[in-house]
């Protein structure tokens, strides 16, 4: 496969590499026709970086994240994340795998309506057994490296989209997680405000050393990333890096001939 | 996740559907209230009737009955003094065995003896119970004292409604007759007591028979009068029935020494004879009375006394029969209760459905975020042992409203009736009772049944998938 070939030279790297991904498959059975969702996905992502899965609706860039983030079990290959392989776990072991690794971005933010800003960034050191005035101080450090301290006591129907999506990026960082997975993270938001929403996660990437995968349908959204990983029908058709990315990393993969 | 927090997230949750929250804790408190009420008018019923048993009667007393009762006869081997085909016969000696026997705190013997007792013009005919000083301790005296242990002069203590058995001997009238109280004084005037009723009936026959001829065919001479003291009166009016009230005791050694004095060498009526037609040189009792020191130990004593060949008897046996009695009542109105309790488990676990569907989302949020599938479980397991646990004590105390409702309107109706019946309502009391062990049983049924009742939605709940969060409506 051509991903293996690119990817098996990366021997001294593998320190850094935080994702593994091999042979990816997954299989939807509708009646009788076998639908590839995935077909056959192998790259690699190293600490600190930011990646772009895209690809149009039905590209299978969704559920190549929902795998990488142990919400959907692949029907073949092998995912390693942090140097765990999250496909031979059960779903409480993936809990707890999410819980003390992941942070997640969602589309819809995904805010609980029943409580306020900052009960909803501390929620995820709440599942860690954190006490309250504890998880609260963090939570306030985060809503204040994501200007929406002022959000604290407020509703989430009583934010703005932008608002409550800071909200979100809070509380995916807020226990301080490996790898932060972004669905669509600006879906529903206007372009100003994506941007906004776009420097922000990419200067914390940079400044936390934090590595984010998000998916996204828009290219120009994709470009903000370090590297960008096209889907198309399930395959992998391109594993761009951005200009001034390969010279940083001195590792370019040699991915510019696909393109 | 810290059970704090599960709490507080439980809590909030029911906050924000308050309205269905209400409404479902309504059921429970419902359930509840009908639980403790039925159970609790069961429990006040047999109180009552226990109250009502102990009141009158002795609850801690067997009656044994031997041979000179007629009915009762040696039951094969010599177990008691007397031998051979003899009828087993209660005399001194098994009063002192009974005595001794495993939890008796003591033993009377009961002579029965009847008599004739005259003042002015009324006349009755009685039967004389001697017994023990400590029997004679037993019984409630309203006048007068018991008297003192070892005399030999003999007293009588009288029932309260004993007056009522008199009949006025010209007009042939009683109480029974007119509806009216013989008018004798059993504490001022002497009353007459005559032991040989055998001879009094014959001189009287004998009287009536001659005419006004004195000379006939030699008269029987009428037996001696005896003036006897009164010593007390039982307690109670003349409408307060209890065991003693229409019985009179004396002390059984003054009662035997009377009668040895009275007959002598002859035979004295009532007691029995041997084979050859003589009578025993001893008294023989036609009861005895058996005392236990707790009503838990009546059957065994019970049991004893009719190994040794008498007949016993309690009013355990039916009290416990009665008890049971009450006790399958209660089971059946406990029954009745639990069934709107379990109406209000199915209004819980509906009321969880609901919530789990409006909430996938939510769940699954949680879930990819890192929540332990046990605390989101436990969550809701929460919740609706919450509910329970509200609808559980407020159930108490609306129960509690109804239970002095019950009372007070089961008083009022007794008050009516005792006005109307005239008679005495001195063992009355509240019909429904709430023992504390009922609210601490029915606050944890209520919890459980709410945990029960939200198990299956709360699993459920637990193994939604975590995608459905990702979706986008």
């Amino acid at each position: 496969m051509m991903g293996d070939q690119i990817l098996e030279g990366t021997g001294k790297d593998s320190a850094k590499r935080v994702i593994s991904v091999r042979d990816l498959y997954k299989i939807y059975r509708i009646g009788e026709n076998k639908v590839y969702a995935l077909n056959g996905v192998s790259f690699d992502i190293r600490r600190g970086e930011f990646v772009a899965i895209v690809g149009t609706s039905g590209s299978g860039k969704s559920t190549l994240l929902n795998m990488l983030a142990g919400l959907e079990p692949p029907t073949k290959g092998s995912i390693e994340i942090a140097g765990k392989r999250i496909d031979k776990m059960n779903e409480r072991q993936l809990v707890a795998f999410r819980r003390n690794n992941i942070g997640f971005i969602f589309q819809s933010y995904n805010l609980l309506n029943t409580m306020n800003g900052l009960e909803n960034v501390a929620m995820p050191l709440m599942f860690r057994g954190v006490p309250k005035a504890k998880r609260e101080k963090i939570a306030e450090k985060y809503m204040k490296l994501m200007s929406v301290l002022d959000q604290a006591k407020h509703m989430p129907n009583q934010m703005s989209g932008g608002q409550q999506q800071r909200i979100g990026i809070a509380r995916a960082m807020v226990v301080d997680p490996k790898i932060i997975f972004a669905d669509e993270p600006t879906g529903n938001l206007d372009s100003h405000t994506s941007m906004d929403v776009l420097e922000l996660m990419q200067k914390l990437v940079h400044e936390q050393q934090k590595t984010l995968v998000m998916v996204t349908h828009d290219d120009h959204l994709a470009s903000f990333a370090d590297r960008q990983i096209r889907i198309v029908d399930g395959k992998i058709v391109s594993i761009e890096s951005r200009k001034d990315y390969g010279a940083e990393s001195s590792e370019g993969e040699g991915n510019d001939k696909q393109q | 996740m810290k059970f704090g927090d599960l709490l507080n997230l439980a809590v909030s949750n029911l906050k924000r559907r308050k309205l269905r929250t209400f409404l479902t804790v309504l059921g429970v408190i419902i359930g509840t209230a009908s639980i403790i009420v039925m159970v609790s008018l069961g429990i006040g019923q047999s109180e009552l009737q226990m109250e009502l048993i102990s009141s009158s009667t002795s609850l801690t007393t067997i009656s044994v009955y031997g041979g000179s009762s007629g009915y009762m006869y040696s039951m094969g081997g010599g177990s008691s003094a007397s031998s051979g085909d003899e009828p087993l016969y209660i005399t001194d000696e098994t009063i002192e065995q009974f005595k001794n026997l495993p939890y008796a705190t003591g033993a009377s013997p009961i002579l029965n003896y009847y008599v004739i007792a005259k003042q002015g013009v009324y006349e009755s005919s009685f039967n004389l119970a001697g017994v023990s000083h400590d029997y004679l301790e037993q019984i409630p005296l309203s006048e007068g004292k018991v008297p003192e242990k070892g005399s030999s002069q003999l007293s009588l203590i009288y029932g309260n409604m004993i007056r009522r058995d008199f009949t006025n001997s010209k007009t042939n009238e009683g109480y029974w007759d007119t509806g009216e109280e013989p008018d004798v004084d059993l504490i001022n005037k002497p009353m007459f007591i005559i032991f040989d009723r055998d001879k009094y009936y014959q001189s009287q026959s004998n009287n009536q028979d001659s005419g006004s001829g004195d000379d006939g065919a030699q008269p029987v001479t009428p037996p001696k009068k005896y003036i006897v003291p009164t010593a007390g009166i039982v307690k109670g009016g003349p409408m307060d029935w209890n065991q003693y009230s229409y019985n009179v005791y004396c002390d059984v050694d003054a009662l035997k020494t009377q009668l040895k004095t009275i007959f002598r060498k002859n035979p004295i009526p009532g007691q029995p004879t041997n084979k050859k037609g003589k009578p025993y040189n001893y008294f023989i009792y036609d009861e005895a009375e058996v005392y236990a020191d707790d009503m838990e130990h009546v059957m065994e004593i019970q049991n004893r006394i009719t190994e040794m060949g008498f007949q016993a008897n309690s009013n355990v046996e039916w009290v416990q029969s009665s008890q049971k009695q009450m006790q399958a009542q209660q089971a059946v109105l406990g029954g009745i209760g639990a069934v709107s309790l379990l109406v209000a488990a199915i209004g819980i676990a509906n009321t969880m459905m609901m919530s789990i569907y409006e909430r996938t989302k939510e769940i699954g949020v949680m879930k990819v975020l890192g929540c332990d599938m046990n605390n989101i479980r436990d969550m809701f397991l929460l919740e609706s042992g919450f509910i329970g646990l509200m609808g559980g004590i407020a159930g108490i105390a609306v129960s509690y409203a109804i239970s002095k409702i019950i009372n007070v309107l089961y008083l009022k109706q007794q008050m009516e009736q005792a006005a109307m019946g005239g008679y005495d309502m001195s063992a009355t009391g509240d019909i429904s009772r709430i023992p504390p062990w009922l609210i601490l049983l029915a606050l944890i049924f209520a919890i459980l049944i709410g945990m029960l009742a939200g198990f299956f939605p709360a699993k459920r709940a637990m193994k939604l998938s975590a995608l459905s969060a990702i979706r986008n409506e």
